[in-house]
Order: structure tokens, then C-alpha cells, then sequence
């Protein structure tokens, strides 16, 4: 479902943020990919999600070369992808119903078919009484759960977390780590990007380290 | 909570500078359009005034009786077929014509030409090559004027103007294109964070387009429909300022509006362009830009 072989990134003529990276994921496994800040954790995940290119090596989604594919071909693959991150990237124009129902929008669908699909989740993530207000009256744990309702509710393959954890305190932090769990557990493939070693203990997971452009199993 | 939020909120895209200045493009269009429509009707005007008359001119020659001259190209005027009236001007007449040059000098003894007015059937008009070797060999004094040479300069100075028209209209639609372009790029670079997003989530560059350019068409509309009642209200203040049959600017203003039949409907047809112009050339260069600047993204 993942593949990366060799994969290397260099942003423009500046330091190397990845050498040689490799890492191959099936269907319903989950990973935490660990390392300290600066290690280019943020950066693997945005190859993954395609908002970046490598500068050498391969990388292969769903069994496709994501270098060969053409830009109208993108979005049709990034749909099939969930992607939260650190800082919610919350649109704060639209209210918590209408963040979480945006990926099945872009995609055409009425707001008749997706309703009740929105209001469970946002039930199932405990936002259901928040359904109606906007972002900037949440608190960051709800942003958070409001951010991963959005990655999840159009059934994504694979599940790619940037430090989602990082903005909230561990009680909650605990909370979102079984979300994860539980989706992962409902078959989607997770990679969750984290520099908290306590909550990769909890999660009991496989963990790869970045550490200097490089990957290492843990 | 049925109608979900716009996809790019409505006070991060402010066009309100875009419709002012559009609105100023579209009033100058209607402007040009309405000139150009007054240049083309007076240049029909008058080349067909011209076209429906000709002058035969019966010079005074030694030795030579002028009326008996004039006697004799009538005579032969009434007898050519495709010729309506034939009416003598008199003497003073001739005189009258020439007074701009010579003023009000008494010229009783200057061989002042005789002039003879022929209307002609516009439908089947004479043959003036035929015509006028016909007044030669019987009145050696005659000349004929078909006016060719006015109705020529008329045309061309008609066509001048009407291409000048075209391209001041060719000029505002450039502006408003460039204008169009550089307000698309200045949405775009204020919702780059709502772009991106949009890109995450699977959002395809013609859906995230159509939200912006959705707006650029409402300017558009908005903006030809203003400018262009902004210059019927022109047209409609200058045909009712003054005395019509003094200003010709009234009077010129006057027939754009309330011709009779199909030439009013048609000027007001040609008017109703320029909203549905202003409207294309906002959507497709804003459609244009925003889909380039997107493709740009990854």
C-alpha cells in the first residue's frame, strides 16, 4: 500500500532532509514514525501526501509511481488519503459540520446524502453538540477531533497524522491515541508521526525512527 | 443548518474595487458603442443623400448662349431614364455658393456657372458614364458631378472613425482583462491557507476555480449592467439638453434612442452586449488565471 525506496529530499540547494529512506506498509498496519525535531518527519509525511516531490528514489502509493502520475490524476489518489495535522488547519470560515463534511463535498456530494454520516462522526469523536459552532470557539482538543473527523469521514485507505498530539495535554492526548487505534483496528492503514515516546509505548505499535535523514526500524 | 458555507469566504475575496472600476470600463464601452452607432448612421446618412442627387454644371462659354446651354442639358436630363426630378437653379443661386470664398461682392459680371439639381431613381439609377458624353457632345459647356468624390471622403472619414471606436473598445477590453487577472491572483494569494486545504482534502483546480470565479461573474454582470444604463442615461441627458434642432449633439443623441422600428432596438441590442462581454471576459480570465495559479501548486 506504501512503498519507498531510496527516497531522497533536498528542499532547493539547502541541507539534505532525507537520505536513502526506505519503508514498505500493507493494508491495516500502523506505524509511528518517531525522531527528534527537525528529523524530517513532517516532510515524509508530506511525500506521502503528495505536497511534495522527492528529489531521487521512488514512491508508490496504492501500487501506483506517484512520479509518473499527472496532476488531474492527484486528487482522485489524495481521496483516498486522510491527512491531520499539528495545527488543525481548520477552514475558521466554516462551522465544525461543514470542516468535517469538506472532503465529501470537494467530492460532489449532497449535503442530503452526507448529513446524518457527519453527525454520527462528529457524535462518535464527542463533537456532536459542537456540530454547529465555529472553529475559533473550540477548544484545541475539540479542533483536533474535529480535524481527524474531517481526515476520516470520507473512508480513507491510509491515514497520515502530523504530531496530532502536539497541541493538546496527555489526558486528551491519550483519548485521540485510541481514536487512532480504533480506526486502525476498523482497517484503515495509519502512519502517525509523534515525538511523544510515552504515547508510542501506549500505542504499542511498530515505530520508525528518523534520525539524520535516516530510517530505522526501532 | 441545511445550505452548507461558502467554500471561500466572501470577506477574504472583496471585489468591490473590481466592480467599481469594471463599471467605469462598461460605462466607456456603452460610450464608444453609442458613438460608434452615430458615426455609421450619419456616414448612411449623408453618402446617401449624396448617391440620391447629382449636379450638372453649365459653364458660360464665348460666343455661346448659357440658357440656351442650360435649354438643351435639361432636355436631355428629362429624356434619360433613371432620372426622378431635374430642377434649374437660378442664377443667384450659383452666386450664393460662391460667397464664402468671394463674400457679398457684386459678381452680375462674372461667368458664374449655371447649376441644374437632378434627383435620381436610387433603385435603377442612369448610367453616368452615358450621361455625361452625352451632355458633352450636345453641350460642349456641360459637366456632370456625380459627388463620388465626397460620397469616397465621407466613407473613409466614417471608416476612421469607426475603427478608432473599435479600438478604443478593443483598448477597455484589454484593461478590463488585465484588471480581471490581477484580482483573480490577489483572491487566490488571500485564501492560499483555504487552497490548500481544499488541494488536501481532494478538492479537483476546476471546483476550487468555480468557487472564485462564481464571484467574477456576479461583478461582471453587475458592473455591464451599470455601465451600460450609466450611458443610456448619458445618451438620454444630452438628447434632452438644448434645442434639438440647434445641437446636433441632442439631436444625434436623440436618434440613437427613440429611432423608429428595428434601429432603436437594434442600438439597444448592440448596448445589452456589454454586460454579457463584461461578464465573458471576467470569467474567463479569472478562470483562466486562477486554474494557471493552481496548477502551479502542487
Amino acid at each position: 500500500m506504501i512503498d519507498l525506496q531510496h527516497v531522497g529530499l533536498r528542499y532547493g540547494e539547502g541541507a539534505t532532509i532525507m537520505n536513502d529512506v526506505s519503508f514498505r506498509m500493507q493494508q491495516g498496519e500502523m506505524v509511528f514514525l518517531t525522531g527528534p525535531s527537525g528529523s524530517g518527519k513532517s516532510s515524509l509525511l508530506r511525500l506521502l501526501f503528495m505536497a511534495i516531490k522527492p528529489t531521487r528514489g521512488l514512491i508508490s502509493l496504492f501500487g501506483q509511481d506517484v512520479s509518473t502520475l499527472v496532476r488531474s490524476d492527484l486528487p482522485l489518489l489524495r481521496r483516498r488519503l486522510g491527512v491531520v495535522f499539528q495545527d488543525f488547519r481548520l477552514l475558521n470560515h466554516l462551522n465544525t459540520f461543514d470542516n468535517v463534511a469538506l472532503p465529501l463535498r470537494v467530492q460532489g456530494h449532497s449535503v442530503d446524502s452526507y448529513r446524518q454520516d457527519v453527525l454520527d462522526l462528529l457524535d462518535w469523536v464527542g463533537l456532536k453538540d459542537q456540530a454547529y459552532v465555529y472553529p475559533e470557539v473550540l477548544s484545541g482538543g475539540e479542533k483536533q477531533r474535529a480535524a481527524i473527523a474531517r481526515a476520516v469521514i470520507s473512508k480513507p485507505e491510509i491515514l497520515l497524522a502530523d504530531e496530532p498530539t502536539g497541541n493538546v495535554d496527555p489526558v486528551l492526548a491519550k483519548r485521540l491515541l485510541h481514536l487512532f487505534l480504533e480506526l486502525n483496528r476498523l482497517g484503515t492503514t495509519v502512519v502517525m508521526a509523534t515525538h511523544d515516546e510515552a504515547l508510542v509505548k501506549q500505542g504499542q505499535k511498530p515505530i520508525l525512527r528518523l534520525e539524520a535523514g535516516l530510517l530505522k526500524a526501532a | 443548518m441545511d445550505k452548507p458555507g461558502p467554500i471561500i469566504p466572501a470577506e477574504a475575496a472583496p471585489l468591490r474595487n473590481l466592480t467599481v472600476t469594471m463599471t467605469v470600463m462598461c460605462y466607456l464601452a456603452g460610450l464608444a458603442i453609442g458613438a460608434l452607432i452615430l458615426i455609421n448612421q450619419a456616414v448612411e446618412g449623408w453618402t446617401k443623400g449624396l448617391a440620391r442627387e447629382v449636379t450638372v454644371q453649365v459653364r458660360l462659354l464665348q460666343k455661346q448662349d448659357i440658357d440656351e446651354d442650360l435649354r438643351k442639358a435639361m432636355a436631355i436630363l428629362q429624356n434619360t431614364q433613371g432620372i426622378v426630378s431635374v430642377q434649374a437653379l437660378d442664377k443667384s443661386a450659383g452666386v450664393k455658393l460662391l460667397e464664402p470664398w468671394l463674400g457679398n461682392a457684386k459678381l452680375d459680371d462674372l461667368p458664374v456657372p449655371r447649376l441644374i439639381r437632378v434627383t435620381v431613381d436610387e433603385d435603377a439609377p442612369p448610367d453616368f458614364e452615358v450621361l455625361e458624353k452625352n451632355l458633352k457632345d450636345h453641350v460642349g459647356a456641360a459637366s456632370l458631378d456625380t459627388h463620388r468624390r465626397w460620397q469616397k471622403e465621407l466613407s473613409r472619414m466614417g471608416h476612421t472613425l469607426s475603427l478608432l471606436s473599435l479600438l478604443i473598445l478593443g483598448l477597455i477590453s484589454a484593461s478590463a482583462f488585465a484588471i480581471v487577472v490581477f484580482a483573480a491572483r490577489s483572491v487566490l494569494a488571500a485564501n492560499h491557507d483555504v487552497v490548500s486545504v481544499l488541494h488536501l482534502v481532494g478538492a479537483k483546480d476546476g471546483y476550487i476555480a468555480r468557487q472564485i470565479d462564481q464571484r467574477f461573474m456576479a461583478t461582471g454582470l453587475i458592473s455591464g449592467c451599470t455601465g451600460v444604463a450609466l450611458a443610456i442615461l448619458t445618451f438620454f441627458a444630452l438628447s434632452v439638453s438644448g434645442n434639438t434642432a440647434e445641437n446636433g449633439v441632442a439631436q444625434a443623441s436623440r436618434s440613437l434612442l427613440f429611432a423608429p422600428g428595428n434601429t432603436s432596438v437594434w442600438t439597444y441590442a448592440v448596448l445589452l452586449c456589454v454586460p454579457v462581454a463584461a461578464t465573458t471576459i471576467a470569467v474567463i480570465s479569472a478562470k483562466f488565471t486562477l486554474i494557471r495559479m493552481l496548477k502551479a501548486d502542487l
